[in-house]
């Protein structure tokens, strides 16, 4: 009964939440003698997100954001994501970092789908760097696939995240 | 939590992939394609439902608790499973086009704003039920008669209303991408067949506990109440958890 009952509570810990967006990670990594110095992130959301959000950052209507709908993305879309650490959790021996500020954060649309490309300049080392990709609150499925990845200068290690409540991927650099 | 963490990752790719595959065959409907499309569209719908239910939420820990303390036959775990997916597409359905046409712009922010309120009015909803249910095993305990019909109707819609009122986002956004483009009809047909697909899910839950509270032992079935008292503060606990979730955001 007591098992049951455990169960069921684990298993509804997130009752509301399941992932309704998903959003592809497609990471562009440069690594020169084991330190990470650039990362190029593309985010591209699923096509039924996009259209909602399309709706309203295409504020002109012209299938384009432009400089001004990019300002108002970034600044009520994209930093709001900064209480969720953004969606990945920089490990560093294990312990969680603040993600670094994301810089030049440019919007698109391509194929009825919107794309957020952001970048940050770390300067992690590879032996003791992880990055975890996920939504704590599950209402976004982060997607990354060894073939989303281009790298120079070392080899990525994509991995099933193991956390309790929601799922996510892993990613080590060799 | 092995086996847990498998199963979540593969509803998370299977809803992934069925998400994209319902979104692009929407948008490459033409004329010829449109019945065969239309119908396939409605099928994955189904499907989506089905898998979605099964992923944490939609009601099912309210009517495991409500089946483990009240005897029932599987019809009304069905039965239940169907009103809740019911009450469900309802009001994703009112939702969507209700903020569609009253608010076009700001869309995802109301939305989100609209869903806490409905999820905190949820939660009150189920802090009430199980208060109602806690009030009328005392009262069984109490006189040692049984609920009579009405009294059980009652108590199972109020559970499922409560369960149901909260609009699946994911109902809400298959509608609006239909909206969107233009597809009014199918939008309503594909929420309908989601919300089927989710009820399935939601009764398989009822079922099985059922299933368990049947095989609890002869002490606990003739103690009844204890069951009844369990599953009514249990259903407390979950609508408390649930308001204190849904009011730090």
């Amino acid at each position: 009964m007591i098992k049951f009952i455990v169960f069921i509570i684990s298993v509804t810990h997130t009752l509301y939440a399941h992932p309704h967006t998903f959003i592809e990670i497609y990471p562009t990594i440069t690594v020169k003698n084991k330190i990470i110095e650039n990362i190029k992130f593309k985010w591209q959301l699923d096509e039924m997100t996009s259209s909602m959000l399309i709706m309203e950052f295409d504020n002109n209507s012209d299938g384009k954001i432009d400089d001004e709908e990019n300002r108002y993305v970034f600044e009520n879309y994209f930093l709001t994501l900064k209480d969720y650490n953004y969606y990945t959790d920089v490990l560093i021996d294990n312990k969680v970092q603040f993600f670094p500020t994301p810089r030049n954060f440019k919007t698109s649309i391509e194929n009825n789908r919107i794309c957020y490309y952001f970048e940050i300049n770390p300067q992690y080392n590879i032996k003791n760097t992880k990055f975890d990709f996920g939504d704590t609150d599950f209402f976004v499925a982060m997607i990354l696939k060894k073939e989303f990845i281009t790298i120079t200068g070392a080899t990525p290690k994509v991995s099933d995240l193991d956390n309790d409540f929601y799922f996510g991927y892993r990613l080590e650099i060799k | 939590m092995e086996f847990y963490q498998q199963i979540l990752k593969q509803l998370v790719t299977l809803q992934y992939q069925l998400n994209s595959y319902i979104s692009s065959t929407i948008r490459n409907l033409n004329d010829e394609n449109n019945v065969t499309s239309s119908l396939l569209i409605i099928g994955i719908a189904f499907l989506y439902g089905l898998i979605h239910a099964a992923g944490p939420g939609h009601g099912k820990a309210l009517v495991a608790f409500y089946f483990v303390s009240n005897k029932a036959d599987y019809k009304k775990a069905f039965k239940m499973g169907y009103l809740i997916s019911l009450i469900h597409a309802f009001s994703a359905l009112l939702f969507t086009f209700g903020i569609f046409y009253v608010l076009k712009t700001m869309f995802r922010k109301n939305f989100n704003e609209l869903s806490y309120i409905t999820m905190q009015l949820s939660a009150c909803l189920i802090i009430l039920v199980g208060l109602y249910l806690l009030w009328e095993s005392y009262k069984n305990k109490k006189s040692r008669e049984s609920i009579n019909n009405i009294q059980s109707n009652k108590s199972e819609l109020s559970i499922a209303f409560s369960a149901g009122i909260v609009p699946c986002p994911g109902v809400m956004t298959i509608v609006l991408f239909c909206i969107v483009l233009k597809q009014y009809f199918l939008g309503i047909l594909a929420a309908i067949a989601m919300s089927i697909g989710m009820g399935f899910t939601i009764s398989i839950a009822g079922i099985l506990s059922i299933l368990f509270s049947k095989n609890a032992n002869n002490y606990l079935d003739k103690k009844g109440y204890i069951l009844e008292i369990l599953g009514a503060v249990l259903i407390i606990l979950l609508g408390l958890f649930l308001l204190s979730a849904t009011t730090h955001h």
